[in-house]
C-alpha cells in the first residue's frame, strides 16, 4: 500500500450544527503541489487545519506521511509547516528575530539553526529590512517573511492557506516562484488553498474543487479542463459548481 | 528546555517592547509614584513654611498678674502681633488687616476667674481668607501653645495648693491620678510595649506583603491575558500551535514570560511606592524607635520560604486562569475586559483582610471568603508572619489543589482545538441575555 504525503478518507467536521466538511477524500503524492480550490466557506481552511493538527476531524481519517493526525500529532508537527491565511508575525520582534525564534524549533545545534535562518533570509528577500521590527512592515513584506518562515526549514509537507492573499503582482510572483522552487529542488510537498485559479493552474500538479464540504472534482489542471471541455480552471469551477 | 527558554525569551521581548506594557506596567509606577510623592511633599513643606512663619494676634480686655503671665508666655519665642484697639469689634477689624491667621482674645474677667479658682476663658478667632491647610494649622499652633501653658499653669497651682494644705503627693499625680501601662503578649512572650506600637511596627510587613502578592498576581493576570490575546490578534497562535513543541511547553513558556514581566512590574511598583511613602510622608515623625528584631516578630527564613511557595502557587493558578479565559477573547481589549472579572475575586480578599482577620467576619461572609482561593493566599502570608505554620501549610495545600485544577483546565484547552476555535464576546452574552 503506497504511503501518500496526505491521505484524507471520508473526512467530516462539524462546528456545532454546521457541517464544514462532508466526507472529503483525497490523496496527495510526495513532492506534489496540490491545490484545494473553492468558494468562501467551502471547507478548504477546515481541511488544511485538520492536516495541520490544529483541529480534529469529527469522523474519517487524516494521515500525513503515514502518521495519523489525530493520534500522532507530535510526529506530524515535526515534518510539516503551516502558513495560515492572513497569518501575522510577532510585531515587537525584528524579522530576523522572528526567523531565529522559529528556526530554534527545527534544529538543536547552532550551525543547523544558522543554516535555516540563512535560507529564510534568502527566501524572504527582505535584506536589511530584516533588522527592523515587524510592526513596521507592509502587508507584502510580512507575507514574504511568513513564506520564508514556512519554507526555510525545508519541511516534508508545507500547508499554505491562500499563500498570496492580499499581495500585489510582483510579490505574488516572488512567492509562487519560491513555492515552485522548493517543491522542485527541495522535495517539499505542498498542499495549498487559493481563490486564484491562475495561481493554482500555474503551481499545482493536482487540484481538488471543493464546495459545501464535498470534493466535487479532482485531477490535474489538464485533466480537469479536458473533462469539462473548459479553457481554464475558472470555467471548470463554474461548470462543476453549476452542475452540483 | 531549549524550546521553553526560547518561548520565554520571545514572550518577554514581545511584552517589554510593547510600549503600552513597558510604560503602563514597568515605567509608570517608578515615575508616577515619586512625582506624586514629591507633589505632596512640596505642598506639605509649603504648609509647614507657612505655619513656621505664621504670626498670631493678641488682644486683651483684661489685666492683672495672671493675664500678664499668659501674655509674657505668648510673646516669648513667638511672632505675636499685638492689636491695639478700643473694643473687640475694633480689634477684629484690625486683626483682619494683619497677615495673621489667628487672634487670641483675653476677655475681661479672665484674671479674676482664675485667681478665684474658676475657669478662665480665652477666645481664638481664625481668619479663614484662603481656606487652606496653613490657616487651620496656625489655629492648631495657638491651641497647642495654650494647652502646654494650661498644663504647666495647673501643675504650678496644684503645687501651691498642696504646700498650703500640707497634703502629700505630686502635682502631676493629683492632676492625672491614673496611668495606664500597656503590655503585649506576642508568641507567648510578655512585652512591655503597647499593642498599637507593635501593630504599627508590623503593619508595614504583615499588610504590605499580602498586598504586594496580590498586586503581582493582578499584573501577571494582565500580562498572561495580553500575551495570549496578542497571539490571537496578531494571528500567530495558529502558527505557534503547529510548531514541533509540546503544547504544555507553550503553556509553561507563556506562564513564565508573564511571571517575569509581573515581577518587573511589582518591583517597579514597590520602588515607586517606596519613594512615594518616603517623600510624601517625610514630615510624619517616627511613631516608634523600636526595631522589628527587638520584639521578635520578624518573619523567619522558613516563613519566607513558605511565603515564596504561596506566591508561586498563587501566581501559577492566577496565570493559568487568565490564559484559560483569555483564549476566549478575540483581541487584547476584550481579553482585558475578561481579566477585569478575574481580578475582582482576587482583590476582594486583599481588601477585606487588609485590616481584619477572617475570624472577625460574620460566619456567612467567612465561608464566602474561604471559597475564594485567593483568600488563602492572604491568610497564608499573614500567618507566615506570625509563625502559624500549620495555617500556612493548610492554605498552601488548598491553593495547590485549586492551582492543579486550573492548570488541568488550561492544559486541556491548550491541547485541544478549543485554543483555536473558542470565541466569546460580551456581545454574545448580551444576545443570550436578550433571548431569555
Amino acid at each position: 500500500m503506497p504511503v501518500y504525503a496526505i491521505q484524507a478518507r471520508e473526512l467530516t467536521k462539524y462546528f456545532g450544527r454546521t457541517e464544514a466538511l462532508r466526507g472529503a477524500s483525497f490523496t496527495v503524492d510526495e513532492n506534489e503541489i496540490y491545490g484545494l480550490i473553492g468558494p468562501n466557506g467551502a471547507g478548504k481552511t477546515t481541511a488544511l487545519r485538520i492536516f495541520s493538527t490544529l483541529i480534529s476531524a469529527s469522523s474519517g481519517s487524516a494521515q500525513v506521511f503515514g502518521f495519523d493526525v489525530a493520534r500522532q500529532p507530535e510526529k506530524v508537527r515535526e515534518i510539516l509547516s503551516y502558513l495560515p491565511e492572513e497569518a501575522g508575525a510577532y510585531q515587537q520582534l525584528s524579522g530576523l528575530e522572528f526567523l531565529e525564534f522559529m528556526a530554534g524549533f527545527y534544529s538543536s545545534n547552532k550551525t543547523g539553526r544558522l543554516s535555516i535562518v540563512e535560507e529564510g533570509k534568502r527566501i524572504s528577500g527582505l535584506g536589511d529590512r530584516l533588522q527592523d521590527r515587524v510592526n513596521g512592515y507592509s502587508k507584502g513584506m510580512k507575507r514574504r517573511l511568513l513564506i520564508a518562515r514556512a519554507l526555510m526549514m525545508k519541511p516534508r509537507l508545507a500547508i499554505l492557506d491562500e499563500p498570496t492573499s492580499g499581495l500585489d503582482v510582483t510579490q505574488s510572483i516572488h512567492v509562487r516562484n519560491m513555492i515552485r522552487e522548493y517543491a522542485d529542488t527541495q522535495g517539499v510537498t505542498v498542499l495549498l488553498s487559493s481563490h486564484n485559479m491562475l495561481e493554482v493552474e500555474y503551481l499545482c500538479s493536482k487540484v481538488a474543487l471543493i464546495s459545501n464540504g464535498i470534493i466535487m472534482a479532482e485531477g490535474s489542471p489538464d485533466e480537469l479542463r479536458g473533462r469539462y471541455g473548459a479553457k481554464n480552471l475558472e470555467e471548470v469551477f463554474m461548470e462543476v459548481t453549476r452542475s452540483a | 528546555m531549549r524550546n521553553l527558554i526560547a518561548i520565554i525569551v520571545k514572550e518577554v521581548k514581545e511584552l517589554v517592547r510593547d510600549p503600552k506594557i513597558l510604560i503602563g506596567v514597568v515605567l509608570m509606577p517608578i515615575i508616577i509614584f515619586p512625582i506624586m510623592g514629591a507633589a505632596i511633599q512640596i505642598s506639605q513643606e509649603s504648609v509647614e513654611r507657612a505655619i513656621m512663619g505664621a504670626s498670631f494676634a493678641v488682644y486683651t480686655d483684661d489685666d492683672g498678674l495672671v493675664t500678664d503671665a499668659l501674655l509674657s508666655y505668648l510673646y516669648r519665642n513667638n511672632t505675636v502681633v499685638p492689636v491695639d484697639a478700643g473694643s473687640l469689634e475694633e480689634a477684629l477689624i484690625g486683626f483682619k488687616e494683619t497677615d495673621s491667621s489667628a487672634m487670641i482674645y483675653i476677655p475681661s474677667g479672665y484674671n479674676d476667674n482664675i485667681t478665684l479658682g474658676q475657669k478662665g476663658v480665652l477666645r481664638v478667632y481664625a481668619n479663614l481668607r484662603k481656606l487652606n491647610m496653613a490657616e487651620t494649622q496656625s489655629t492648631n499652633v495657638v491651641s497647642s501653645l495654650i494647652t502646654v501653658y494650661n498644663y504647666y499653669f495647673s501643675i504650678s497651682r496644684i503645687r501651691n495648693l498642696l504646700a498650703q494644705t500640707g497634703s502629700v503627693g505630686t502635682p502631676e499625680a493629683v492632676r492625672s491620678p491614673i496611668e495606664i501601662r500597656y503590655a503585649s503578649i506576642l508568641k507567648g512572650n510578655v512585652l512591655d510595649i503597647p499593642p498599637n506600637a507593635i501593630f504599627s511596627l508590623v503593619m508595614g510587613q504583615s499588610i504590605m506583603l499580602p498586598i504586594m502578592v496580590m498586586m503581582m498576581v493582578v499584573f501577571a493576570i494582565q500580562m498572561a491575558a495580553t500575551s495570549i490575546a496578542l497571539e490571537k490578534e496578531q494571528k500567530t497562535l495558529e502558527t505557534l500551535m503547529t510548531l514541533p513543541v509540546s503544547r504544555l511547553t507553550i503553556l509553561a513558556g507563556k506562564l513564565s514570560g508573564s511571571v517575569v514581566i509581573a515581577l518587573a512590574g511589582s518591583v517597579s511598583y514597590l520602588i515607586g511606592f517606596g519613594f512615594y511613602m518616603n517623600s510624601a510622608f517625610s514630615f510624619v515623625p517616627e511613631a516608634t524607635t523600636m526595631n522589628i528584631s527587638d520584639v521578635d516578630i520578624g518573619i523567619t527564613p522558613f516563613g519566607m520560604v513558605l511565603v515564596g511557595v504561596v506566591i508561586f502557587v498563587t501566581l501559577v493558578s492566577a496565570l493559568a486562569m487568565a490564559l484559560s479565559v483569555a483564549v476566549f477573547a478575540d483581541n487584547v481589549r476584550s481579553a482585558q475586559s475578561f481579566t477585569g472579572v478575574l481580578i475582582t475575586p482576587i482583590m476582594i480578599p486583599a481588601i477585606v483582610l487588609m485590616f481584619s482577620d477572617i475570624e472577625m467576619l460574620p460566619q456567612s461572609v467567612q465561608w464566602l471568603m474561604l471559597v475564594i482561593p485567593y483568600t488563602h493566599s492572604i491568610i497564608a502570608t499573614k500567618a507566615a508572619f506570625l509563625a502559624n505554620y500549620v495555617v500556612v501549610v493548610r492554605s498552601i495545600l488548598f491553593i495547590s489543589v485549586w492551582t492543579l485544577a486550573v492548570l488541568y483546565v488550561a492544559a486541556k484547552i491548550f491541547s485541544t482545538e478549543r485554543i483555536i476555535t473558542a470565541r466569546f464576546t460580551l456581545g454574545d452574552f448580551g444576545k443570550r441575555f436578550k433571548r431569555k
